[in-house]
């Protein structure tokens, strides 16, 4: 396998997101497999951002430990990106804006451009200086201008002629630019794939299942996933920016409860705010869906970097007890289809589904082939449309399964009370006047039993609630779940080439834990968890569901990915 | 025959309650409006006025203290064709759901909403509530309350509801006229109605409304005119609460958030069809 990690830093605003996606689908379109992703930081205009584009000929489960093209239009690149850089590193650099004195002597490849002249020269705006770059980057890796051509003239279709032959001029002179050669042979296979970043997956997998209503107050890193549904309200779907996360979640469930498909998102700060109306979807048995997209640390936190802290949050938040399902997709491909079967998880059992997502995994983007739509299959659950029930309906009937069948709003004589205090079959509450009095504190044990019994149903009927294996023969299995299990993958098949029998137990399904066949699977391995937070929360889980303890960890909370070198490095200390 | 809105449960309130007098206000709309039942969904929140969604036949929703506007937009929005009527209390809507209800109004999400405003958090046993008087004497505010009250009619005007009226609930017949024109109106209808805590709240007593309530006149209010209806609303205010005017403060005629959303120019969300997997497939192609 071949592939190379293109970084451009530059300040935010100067174009270093789109020049990346561009990159990256230009790859993409010629064949070859892409995984980037970015750094930024609280601001609109300057800091200092990164885009990271790898391209390689086979599957790739990370953006690269290390830099192997830096392109920099400032200083800032120089300074602060160094230590990220591979041994022979090239570095594409504006000789206008940058000092390179103190990398003299190193064993690094120099290749100064005069980017913005070149920009300027070219007819274009200075911004498009990251266009020459891409052009010098396309001849490094061998993609000919004729694919460039195609994205730019798709991209820039609506600017009008003008725009689409400056660019061309720019990233044709940055390709031509003295001291430019192919440096790296990956090869394209020539079947174009998608570039989808996980909150569009999600958004994707979402509207397939037929989502009608997303409901969210912007932040990061879910504010993708409302962008995804802004764009497209006029396909049939509907966006609703509330005051806050707590109208977010209500109306969710207040439009579940009419019947539509609806899912809210946001981070761990809007999901606190959130939690209360969980409850009341446990309680009034309403399907939603849930996503929340982690980032770094308690309260504001780092708002642009990533962790994995709020497992056991999610898994617990909320007063009382009631069946909620967790998932947490492990790649990009992933987030769509767990996604689409997050609503019928949710229809099925009548409950709420949470989305476990992270800064990393909902903003990070990857090829995908396409997805398999013929696949998703909607199934709405048990629904109580025949109308005509005699006497009053018992929405909340005590069923062997835990399911009660559910009419919605506009069903002729199937009208309840969704209600968020205790009830009886039909919705009564028996809170105020009733609670205490004998057949009543029964009534609260059969409903609290009958709404717990899904736990059962689901973990009967579905195979989902257990971890993944991979190498199943191996002596030592990392341990991870969520978007960790991709750099996880690439970490085993490193370990595996230096001769380590190693191999890879992944979570995706987290809530409810099939505790009997969870730990059939992990007994009598060797086990080392991995995971990005402090108290090693899944070790926690699987301590709590299993009675298996995991002492070997590797843990991360710098706000940063794993890193595969990292992974690699610690696993092989842990086994000498 | 006409329909019957009670489910047979009856209303919890103490014995003369003003909830009581809501109660028949709004099932006298229901009746006189003949809504269809099977296409009413009534939302509260929680206290003692919002049981109420228990003693009626329809659909409902007893929701979360402060959250029955969140969730009746969400439910209007998912299916406009219901007639989406929200009920609660003071406590409920002006305290800890202050921010949805500037928000609701704001938007003009075609919902009545219905707020028995007793001055009092009667279910938690009698503390003052935001729209509680200056010196009102409470077991949260033993020494008399030295907060501003609220004032939700100036508060809806001045956000943006389409529809502003106040009533009294010892008025049951001409409370339910002002229900039922907010039901009609087509916008965010606000019914504020003076419903006396006969068990907590000493100070604002059925004959301390009687000797200061007085109905408007069409003839000396014009509804359709702003400024003159932020000054009716504060008139309770100006005259240190001695004359608390009844009636429609506020009514215009604007696009409700429905009829501008461009998803449901194509009809109510629920009617709406599924994707096709070639619809899919192309958004799934804007990502090349």
């Amino acid at each position: 396998m071949t592939s190379v990690s293109i970084r451009i830093a530059a300040a935010n605003g100067d174009g270093v997101e789109s020049s990346g996606a561009l990159l990256g689908k230009v790859a993409a379109l010629y064949g070859m497999e892409v995984f980037g992703n970015r750094g930024y930081q609280s601001v609109i205009r300057g800091g200092h951002v990164w885009n990271q584009v790898r391209i390689g000929d086979e599957k790739l489960y990370s953006y690269g430990d290390k830099i192997d093209i830096l392109v920099t239009l400032n200083q800032d690149g120089i300074n602060n990106q160094r230590g990220h850089l591979s041994e022979n590193a090239i570095i594409i650099y504006d000789p206008s804006k940058c000092n390179i004195d103190g990398l003299n002597g190193t064993t690094y490849r120099l290749i100064p451009i005069p980017l913005l002249d070149t920009a300027v020269a070219a007819g274009g705006d200075p911004i498009m200086r990251n266009i020459v770059a891409i052009g010098a980057i396309l001849k490094i890796v061998g993609i000919p201008m004729s694919v460039f051509e195609g994205v730019v003239k798709k991209m820039f279709s609506k600017k009008g002629e003008d725009v689409i032959k400056s660019n061309m001029k720019a990233a044709t002179d940055g390709y031509n630019y003295q001291g430019v050669n192919r440096s790296y042979d990956i090869k394209g296979d020539g079947k174009p794939r998608y570039l989808v970043e996980g909150n569009v997956a999600l958004s994707l997998g979402a509207y397939a299942a037929g989502c009608k209503y997303y409901a969210a107050y912007p932040m990061t890193p879910a504010s993708g996933i409302l962008h995804w549904f802004a764009a497209h309200t006029n396909k049939g779907v509907l966006y609703k920016q509330t005051e806050d996360e707590i109208a977010a979640i209500n109306s969710t469930i207040g439009a579940a409860t009419a019947g539509v498909r609806a899912m809210c998102g946001t981070s761990g700060g809007g999901f606190s705010l959130m939690v209360e109306a969980l409850g009341l979807s446990g309680m009034t048995e309403t399907p939603i869906v849930v996503v929340e997209s982690q980032r770094t640390g308690p309260s504001t936190g780092l708002p642009t970097k990533t962790e994995q802290a709020d497992l056991l949050f999610v898994m617990h938040a909320s007063q009382g007890e009631f069946p909620r399902i967790v998932m947490a997709p492990r790649s990009v491909e992933e987030a769509f289809y767990l996604t689409a079967d997050a609503f019928n998880l949710a229809d099925r059992y009548q409950c709420p589904v949470i989305i476990l997502m992270d800064l990393f995994i909902s903003e990070h983007f990857e090829t995908v082939s396409g997805f398999d739509v013929d696949s998703i299959k909607i199934d709405r659950g048990k629904i109580a449309d025949q109308g005509g029930a005699s006497g009053r309906f018992k929405r909340y009937e005590l069923t062997a399964d835990g399911v009660s069948p559910r009419s919605m709003p506009g069903t002729k004589g199937m009208a309840f009370i969704a209600p968020s205090d205790e009830h009886n079959e039909y919705g009564d509450i028996v809170s105020d006047i009733l609670a205490g009095i004998g057949e009543h504190v029964a009534m609260r044990v059969k409903m609290h039993e009958k709404r717990m019994r899904k736990i059962a149903t689901m973990l009967k009927n579905e195979s989902v609630f257990v971890p993944v294996v991979q190498n199943e023969d191996a002596k030592h299995f990392l341990v991870t779940f969520g978007s960790t299990t991709a750099v996880a993958t690439e970490a085993m098949l490193a370990l595996n080439k230096r001769g380590l029998s190693v191999g890879l137990i992944s979570f995706n399904y987290l809530l409810p834990l099939d505790a009997k066949k969870t730990k059939a699977i992990l007994n009598g391995k060797h086990l080392i968890d991995v995971e990005c937070n402090f108290t090693a929360q899944l070790a926690k889980v699987i301590m709590m569901e299993t009675g298996i303890e995991i002492p070997d960890r590797i843990l991360k909370y710098d706000g940063e990915t794993l890193d595969c070198g990292e992974i690699v490095d610690k696993v092989t200390a842990m086994l000498k | 025959m006409p329909q019957n809105y009670s489910s047979g449960v009856k209303p919890i309130f103490c014995p003369g309650c003003g909830d009581f007098g809501v109660y028949a206000a709004l099932t006298k709309a229901f009746q006189d409006l003949n809504v269809d039942k099977d296409n009413l969904l009534v939302v509260t929140g929680i206290g003692c006025s919002s049981s109420i969604v228990q003693a009626f036949g329809c659909y409902g929703i007893h929701s979360l203290h402060g959250r029955l506007l969140p969730i009746a937009m969400g439910a209007k929005l998912a299916n406009h064709d219901l007639t989406v009527v929200g009920v609660g209390g003071d406590g409920d809507g002006y305290g800890i759901g202050s921010a949805h209800f500037l928000h609701t109004a704001r938007r003009n999400i075609d919902i009545a909403y219905v707020v028995m405003n007793n001055e009092t958090y009667g279910l938690t046993t009698g503390q003052a509530s935001p729209t509680g008087l200056k010196g009102y004497k409470t077991k949260s505010t033993p020494f008399g309350v030295i907060e501003n009250p609220l004032n939700p009619l100036s508060v809806a005007i001045s956000a943006g509801a389409t529809y502003v009226a106040r009533g009294f609930s010892g008025d049951p017949m001409h409370l339910a006229e002002l229900i039922k024109n907010g039901i009609t109106h087509k916008g965010f209808a606000l019914i504020d109605v003076y419903s006396p805590c006969v068990t907590f709240n000493y100070l604002n007593t059925y004959d301390w409304f009687r000797s200061r309530i007085y109905k408007m006149g069409a003839d000396s209010h014009n509804v359709g005119d702003k400024g003159a209806a932020l000054k009716k609303a504060i008139e309770d205010e100006e005259t240190n609460y001695e004359k608390l005017p009844l009636g429609l403060f506020y009514k215009t005629d604007k696009p409700t958030y429905e009829e501008l959303d461009i998803t449901l120019q194509n009809g109510p969300l629920i009617k709406q069809p599924m994707p096709t997997e070639d619809r899919i497939i192309e958004l799934l192609g804007e990502n090349r």
